[in-house]
């Protein structure tokens, strides 16, 4: 049977990134690009980092390893060395895109900047991230995920305001230089069908998550307001965090996204718990909260809202109470047959079990023949590219796996020319 | 000359709206592709009303923030997507344009007819994108949702914030502004370079929900590998200490916050800082920085295991010496020393007084017929030979409809008038 086609099928990518590019080459790996991880000899840092296989501290066994480097093959590589400086010089010329992480000119130094590669390939495409960018005062600046998502703003809106900020989970700002790069790298290899050449993309993890303020920048420019981390217990009634049996659901029931205050208050009421919600007297309330735009209105002028919170405060009793001895995913399987937007706050076990995740065939099983068994792993942020499909094709490589594969099959050289490579740490 | 920006010659038909689908085709627009946009002030972009709104003009449909901010360079085309005969009108557009997208419900995309199933048949070379909330199969298809729900659906909030407190999230429609969009745009672009490269055009299909579960770093296979279920842990991270968000002094002036109940004026004193020691050589640095005081020789914090054990008593020794401090000074001093740490910035901070993205020039500053000079969101990447850039501001609703009729789709004036009478176009 013939390998389905892919999307990048006809691209080489050098993966020269650390934690803040690997989940960009992994985007282009796991589309089809033959890519292939460069590791210090002895093992790329990443392999240090946890969780592990059965929680055995093994660098063949790291998970984060596993997780961002599917798809790709490995050889080990020491650019401190005249000779591996030379191999990837070779390298060069047989790739589309080059993804690096160095500090700004640390490729220079090593004789191996953008002005050098284009040389040797002009068709290649130098993709850059970086703390800051590779220019301006701070270029030189050291970063992590933390201080970007400190200094690009997303630290500021999230939480309660008499916590401390906290930085959104998940190294957020190196998947989001992660996509960034890629599209970038996406858009210079279009360019490149046209021109024949390729380019420098240089992006720089404080802007890369710039646009996630969402609105903040706008309130500061338009408005002169300074938007920060506001969370509160919900104070009008379905919008916000609720405690239930097994955990936590949020509810957004704005108006004119899914349905409204009579259909809630049908479902309290056939569990006999809707209180005096049938009252008259709350027909007004409802209506107001079934209009988008007075909601908005009444927020915005504090003693109106003032006047209003007795209220919504009774109406929110009654909710929470509702809402409380059940679980999760009882009260989003009851939520959204009435159509309200209720949903559960998943964790990694929920979402395993995710009917939907599983009728979109999200979860994918990958072999690990040296652990004896498959993995299952988180598939394809786009479950569906008709023609050129996505898939995982290999388990992350195990240290220098395709360094014969590489050096020998494919660069022609000899067993003693390797030996000495080996000997003097270039591979 | 003014270089050829690298999209150009492209053109989208773009039903999409609200968040996430419109920001992917707004890279596109920024990078030269032609977008046009569909909508009518009896049906908006739900986005165009809400916060915030340019002083006065808050009953305008053209002078919202969030709107603009996602919408530039686009065209838009005043369509009344709810009147039978739009159909008529978009149905053209979509055979003049090289890539589609939508990102209604799938509910309503069927009743609208938007079925690639449909077009590809008529214009096979047609790149058509969906992308609902949860898919456009599966038994949840049909469940109403957007990006404020995919975060606790995705499972995010979970994981995000302290764990003594409850899982509220990124305070943000997090997921709609990078990562969704971004991987979006990934699958549009690359399809559009196999169809330069092949002819054929294909379907691309993004479910938001599992565009999320994507960016969980090891979640997933730390609870089907190993059982276990990761939670929130706040600032901490295994293998660096100090690891942490710490106050510092601030400063001495009035500021206004936005907040739920609008604006409220307080003081620029809710300021901190992130430092972040990750190596034997940063930990000596940083206690040089704060002056060796007798702590820093305290066994217990000799080493990184050492550290971790006793992270509270670190974390609030570390926040005696920042609470001193502003938190650019923080910075300053730290970076100098070679130890990574940064201002945790607000909006003022990074828009006004941020040297870094001014002397990148980031944000793109464009007049726009309501909301005057106003400050837009530039590219998360650039490219060196070429970059991308703001042709326009949003579009007002129906700015272009004549444009487009004319031009693009070629109407006569009396075709276009007998639809702007029945209210089938708008012009805006």
């Amino acid at each position: 049977m013939s390998e389905p086609e892919t999307l990048l099928g006809d691209i080489r990518v050098l993966d020269l990134a650390d934690q803040k590019g690997v989940y960009c080459t992994k985007l282009l790996a796991d589309l089809g690009a033959d890519t292939i991880k460069i590791e210090m000899p002895g093992g790329d840092p990443m392999r240090r980092i946890g969780p592990f296989f059965h929680d055995k501290p093994d660098a063949e066994k790291s998970l984060y390893w596993f997780q961002f480097n599917t798809s790709k093959r490995g050889i080990t590589l020491n650019l401190d060395t005249a000779d591996g400086r030379e191999i990837l010089k070779q390298l060069v010329l047989t790739a589309d895109v080059m993804v690096e992480t160095f500090p700004p000119g640390h490729l220079d130094s090593m004789g191996l900047g953008y002005s050098v590669l284009k040389e040797i390939n002009p068709r290649l495409i130098l993709t850059s991230i970086t703390p800051f960018g590779q220019t301006g005062p701070y270029r030189d600046f050291k970063g992590s995920d933390m201080v970007a998502q400190a200094m690009g703003g997303l630290m500021y809106l999230a939480g309660f305001p008499e916590d401390p900020p906290y930085r959104i989970h998940g190294s957020q700002a190196y998947h989001s230089a992660s996509v960034q790069a890629t599209v970038g790298t996406m858009i210079a290899l279009y360019t490149r069908e046209l021109t024949g050449e390729g380019q420098q993309v240089d992006v720089s993890l404080q802007e890369s998550v710039l646009m996630a303020m969402e609105t903040a920048m706008q309130h500061y420019d338009m408005r002169k307001e300074i938007r920060r981390r506001v969370f509160r217990p919900p104070v009008v009634p379905g919008i916000g965090l609720y405690e239930c049996k097994d955990g936590h659901v949020f509810s957004y029931t704005v108006a004119g996204f899914g349905a409204g205050w009579d259909v809630i208050v049908d479902w309290l009421d056939s569990e006999g718990k809707a209180g005096d919600l049938r009252d008259e007297k709350w027909s007004e309330v409802f209506e107001l909260m079934g209009n988008f735009r007075a909601l908005i209105a009444m927020v915005s002028d504090p003693p109106r809202l003032i006047a209003r919170l007795e209220q919504f405060a009774h109406i929110n009793g009654i909710f929470t109470d509702f809402l409380a001895p059940k679980t999760k995913q009882e009260i989003y399987e009851s939520a959204a047959q009435r159509r309200i937007m209720i949903v559960p706050v998943h964790t990694a076990k929920d979402l395993v079990e995710s009917p939907q995740l599983e009728a979109l065939g999200y979860f994918v099983d990958v072999e690990h023949p040296e652990l004896g068994m498959s993995l299952k792993y988180p598939g394809a942020p786009y479950y569906h590219i008709s023609q050129t499909p996505w898939r995982i094709s290999r388990r992350a490589p195990l240290i220098g796996e395709h360094n014969f594969e590489i050096y020998e099959k494919e660069l022609g050289f000899s067993r003693e020319q390797l030996a000495i490579l080996k000997q003097q740490g270039a591979i | 000359m003014e270089h050829k920006l690298p999209l150009e010659g492209i053109r989208v038909c773009d039903f999409s709206w609200f968040a996430a689908a419109p920001v992917a085709t707004k890279i596109l627009a920024d990078h030269g592709a032609q977008v046009i946009k569909m909508e009518s002030a009896t049906h908006p972009d739900g986005i165009r009303m809400a916060m915030p709104l340019t002083p006065g003009k808050e009953e305008s449909l053209n002078a919202g923030g969030w709107f603009n901010n996602q919408n530039s360079s686009k065209l838009c085309l005043g369509l009344n997507l709810a009147n039978p005969r739009a159909k008529e009108v978009y149905d053209r557009l979509i055979m003049v344009s090289d890539v589609v997208v939508e990102n209604f419900s799938p509910r309503l995309k069927e009743s609208l007819g938007l079925n690639y199933e449909d077009y590809v048949k008529l214009k096979p070379d047609l790149i058509w994108v969906d992308q609902p909330m949860q898919g456009i199969t599966g038994p949840h298809k049909y469940r109403a949702g957007f990006g404020a729900v995919i975060t606790p659906l995705g499972g995010l909030s979970y994981l995000s914030g302290f764990p003594h407190r409850p899982p509220v999230g990124t305070g943000t429609n997090y997921t709609d502004y990078v990562i969704n969009p971004g991987h979006l745009a990934i699958a549009v672009i690359g399809a559009l370079r196999r169809r330069k490269r092949t002819g054929k055009g294909q379907h691309v299909v993004m479910a938001q929900y599992g565009s999320a579960v994507s960016v969980l770093e090891t979640a997933i296979l730390d609870y089907t590998v190993n059982g276990r279920i990761q939670t929130r842990s706040g600032n901490r991270i295994p293998y660096a200490a100090p690891h942490g968000c710490y106050r510092c002094k601030g400063e001495d002036r009035d500021c206004i916050y936005y907040t739920a109940m609008g604006p409220a004026p307080g003081r620029k004193d809710d300021r901190w800082c992130v430092i972040a020691v990750f190596t034997d050589a940063e930990w000596e640095a940083f206690c040089n920085v704060i002056g060796n005081p007798p702590w820093t020789s305290d066994p217990r914090f000799a080493t990184l295991l050492g550290r971790k054990e006793n992270e509270d008593e670190l974390d609030r020794l570390v926040e005696e010496w920042t609470q001193e401090r502003s938190p650019e000074e923080v910075m300053l001093l730290m970076q100098r020393a070679g130890v990574p740490a940064g201002v945790v910035q607000d909006a003022e901070d990074i828009l006004v007084h941020d040297p870094q993205i001014r002397a990148r020039g980031y944000y793109v500053y464009v007049d726009h017929s309501e909301t005057g000079h106003s400050a837009y969101d530039g590219s998360g990447f650039k490219l060196s030979a070429t970059p991308g850039t703001l042709s326009s501001g949003a579009p007002r609703i129906g700015e272009h409809t004549e444009f487009v009729c004319k031009e693009i789709l070629g109407m006569a004036d009396e075709e276009i008038n007998v639809l702007l009478a029945e209210g089938v176009l708008e012009v805006g």
